[in-house]
């Protein structure tokens, strides 16, 4: 273990708010987990860490359903990839890197075209209008681009899941949306979409919605549209709308348990953020989404956080000296009998100092937490979560 | 090649006929080694910034429109993303969807969808922006929503637009030099791939010639370029580089530069590793507290971490540089937080780097 580790990673202390309980005891009851946060913050690695504690604390059946772009999780859960179908981490290995598991752990990888795929089977009112929709080609570019596609296939594959009953709780790390609140909007939206009096509308045909009387308000739109793009596209578009629409009662049922399945109270929403200002201010705003739409948040997790060492005043008043009294190289010189240059005294210094800027800010962000009233908060310090294989993560998950 | 035969880009480029070849980064590399100089990368009409959230993209999309202020042109930032960001990092009150000046030859603008889709209307339409379009624009937001290619569309054809935006007496550039603060990562992608997109879609239309020279001012690597954003983290690094091959393989747009930003580059020596050792050492402690006012105890962390970031740094430095074959430039962390004054040091560091 190098120096760095033995410094930092052993800091275990808990946070503002101590709970005694890890969260793999505290999150094991529950059926379904789910890790939300900005890009970057490190959600992936604290999902399989969480399933991992999860799976130690308790004797359940775990699985960690990621979103995982760089395949690296697989390396540090040790082994040679995880695809859609779930792949079981063999204790043994487990026991290895040091933590013991009491139920089972397995992860698997979210295909997302493929869970569009099946819930336009799964919603199409025959076969052949899921072929239709399939073989579209806007089809495939709607799956890419719909705001909260991502998020809504992630949804799905865990409510089918979930719905399977295979596992005893499953961790869900979400897709890195631009706005993690995607991921909460994802049904609706959907719903909206595809029950649009709008969408109805451009598809032209008759519908429940009485297109009539929308479609002379339309009319600019549409002669315009037709000058832009000319009419085949306008066309296409609609034929492919027009099919969509087939699977509103579907999608909308479906939107309606999911919404359900998110605010159960088996279900348990866990928000991970760095205390960097960008998504720190998104994690607050997410949390109080969450309260809004009465989802329950379980724990927070802050990762990244400079030791409170750094903010240590014996330290910030040496490295002051260090860095500002002109005559300290000379004197250190002379009393520690070697040759110092005021440039390493200053270097010296001014590493300190500028972590404690840092840390200072950080601590000024970690008081804000207090305002989510009684949820429990546990700090992860710097570069526990560089993983790059087991023992890392397992070392993660018992910080947890 | 050096950087001295390229001079210094005091004024536009000349518009001269498409040319769509250039020596590849990797001759050029080998040529000018490791070394892009910024004559060369601010005489660009267009740099995207790109990266994933929290590089440091609104900060070095600043830099750089301030290096090219600082150099005589005419420069216009634009937030694709529209939170306030770039002009916070110009030290501006947020712009607008109209360009706000905010110092000498540099302006800012916030890419707003419904307000470019008015302006479409307006410049190829003739449809006046006071009418009121909220019906419309709703139509054109649902459509955009479920359809993709118009809205990326109108964000790259408004960047389009500027950068063919004359003045109306001399009839010169109004901007010599366009940089965009992308969105997040495949947004970014959308954006650029939206008029190959379009073309496969649209095969009549208005919108078709419309979208052809988009496309094609897009694709000129002399005209039009990516600089690529990275921590030195794992995950940023991985992103960069895959980006980087996917815009090499789909959008075809040119990638000039990449930068790791907030690298730690000044190492710990053994000096410094010896002054630390005989301060916290038992025999001098309690002097040395004394006189510096405090136990130095603490600062073994904080050389240990700056070790630490300096050799993770390096790895990730010598990852990008393996796997990119355009230049990878290192920008120091700059502690402050974001503000004219961290872009000014940032533009610094960049412009030294590229000197």
């Amino acid at each position: 273990m190098s120096a760095i580790e033995s410094t930092f990673v052993p800091e275990r202390r808990r946070s503002v708010r101590s709970e005694t309980v890890g969260l793999g005891r505290l999150l094991g009851p529950l059926d379904v987990v789910i890790c939300c946060g900005s890009g970057g913050v490190g959600k992936t690695t604290v999902s399989a860490a969480l399933g991992m504690a999860i799976a130690a604390a308790e004797d359940k059946r775990v699985l960690v359903l990621t979103v995982d772009p760089a395949r690296r999780l697989a390396t540090a859960l040790g082994i040679k990839g995880i695809g859609a179908d779930p792949v079981r981490i063999p204790k043994a290995r487990l026991r290895r890197a040091g933590i013991t598991i009491n139920g089972e752990l397995e992860a698997a990888m979210l295909d997302m075209k493929q869970a569009w795929d099946r819930m336009i089977e799964r919603y199409s009112p025959d076969r052949a209008t899921a072929q239709r929709i399939l073989r579209n080609p806007l089809y495939q570019r709607i799956t890419d681009s719909f705001v909260g596609s991502h998020e809504y296939a992630a949804i799905e594959a865990l409510y089918e899941l979930h719905d399977a009953r295979e596992y005893d709780c499953i961790v869900v790390d979400t897709p890195p949306s631009r706005d993690a609140l995607d991921f909460l909007e994802a049904p609706t939206r959907l719903t909206d979409y595809v029950g649009s009096r709008l969408l109805s509308l451009l598809s032209g045909g008759p519908s429940r919605f009485g297109f009539r009387a929308m479609n002379y308000a339309a009319a600019p739109f549409l002669r315009l549209a037709d000058r832009l793009l000319g009419a085949e596209v306008l066309a296409e578009v609609s034929e492919f709308v027009q099919q969509l629409q087939m699977l509103y009662e579907g999608i909308q049922g479906r939107a309606r348990s999911v919404y359900r399945l998110l605010r159960s109270p088996q279900t348990g929403f866990v928000v991970v953020t760095t205390l960097e200002h960008g998504p720190f201010t998104e994690a607050e705003f997410f949390c109080a989404k969450l309260s809004e739409f009465k989802m329950p948040l379980r724990a927070m997790v802050v990762n990244r956080v400079l030791p409170d060492l750094f903010r240590d005043p014996g330290g910030v008043a040496a490295a002051t000296t260090l860095v500002e009294d002109p005559k300290v190289a000379a004197w250190l010189s002379g009393e520690l009998q070697m040759k110092v240059s005021a440039d390493t005294a200053r270097f010296v210094g001014r590493t300190f100092l500028t972590r404690n800027t840092l840390a200072q800010r950080e601590a000024r962000q970690l008081s804000k937490l207090s305002r989510l009233g009684e949820v429990p908060i546990v700090r992860m310090p710097l570069f526990s979560e560089e993983v790059s294989e087991l023992e890392g993560l397992v070392r993660i998950a018992k910080a947890l | 090649m050096g950087p001295s035969s390229v001079n210094g880009g005091t004024s536009s480029p000349p518009v001269t006929p498409l040319r769509f070849w250039r020596p590849s980064t990797a001759v050029r590399r080998a040529v000018a080694g490791e070394r892009i100089d910024l004559a060369t990368l601010l005489e660009r009409r267009v740099i995207f910034v790109a990266g994933k959230g929290g590089t440091g993209r609104s900060t070095l999309t600043a830099a750089l429109a301030l290096l090219g202020a600082r150099a005589g042109k005419r420069v216009l930032a634009i937030d694709v993303d529209a939170k306030g960001d770039l002009a916070a990092a110009l030290g501006s009150p947020p712009a607008g969807f109209a360009p706000r000046v905010v110092q000498h030859d540099l302006s800012v603008l916030e890419l707003r969808t419904d307000e470019s889709f008015q302006e479409y209307l307006n410049i190829y339409f003739k449809v006046p922006r006071v009418t009121r379009l909220t019906p419309l624009a709703r139509i054109f937001d649902f459509i955009a929503t479920g359809v993709p290619g118009p809205r990326d569309m109108l964000v790259v054809g408004k960047i389009a637009y500027e950068e063919r935006r004359k003045e109306p007496d001399s009839g010169t550039p109004v901007w010599d030099l366009i940089v965009v603060d992308c969105a997040a990562g495949g947004q970014m992608e959308s954006h650029l791939a939206a008029p190959k997109a379009m073309l496969t879609l649209v095969r009549g239309g208005i919108i078709r010639a419309q979208v052809e020279w988009i496309d094609a001012l897009i694709r000129d690597p002399r005209r039009t370029s990516v600089m690529l954003c990275a921590l030195p983290e794992e995950m940023p690094v991985i992103e960069a580089i895959e980006l980087h091959d996917r815009l090499r393989n789909g959008s075809g747009v040119g990638v000039d530069l990449c930068v790791l930003n907030r690298a730690v580059d000044e190492p710990v020596t053994a000096a410094h590793r010896r002054l630390v050792a005989a301060l916290i050492g038992p025999e001098h402690a309690d002097v040395v507290a004394e006189h510096l006012g405090g136990s130095p105890a603490p600062l073994e962390a904080g050389i240990d971490l700056q070790a630490h970031l300096y050799d993770t740094t390096a790895r990730y430095l010598r990852q990008l540089r393996g796997r990119l074959p355009m230049p990878v430039v290192p920008v120091p962390f700059v502690v402050d937080r974001t503000g004219l004054t961290t872009t000014r040091a940032v533009a610094d560091a960049l412009s030294s780097r590229l000197a």
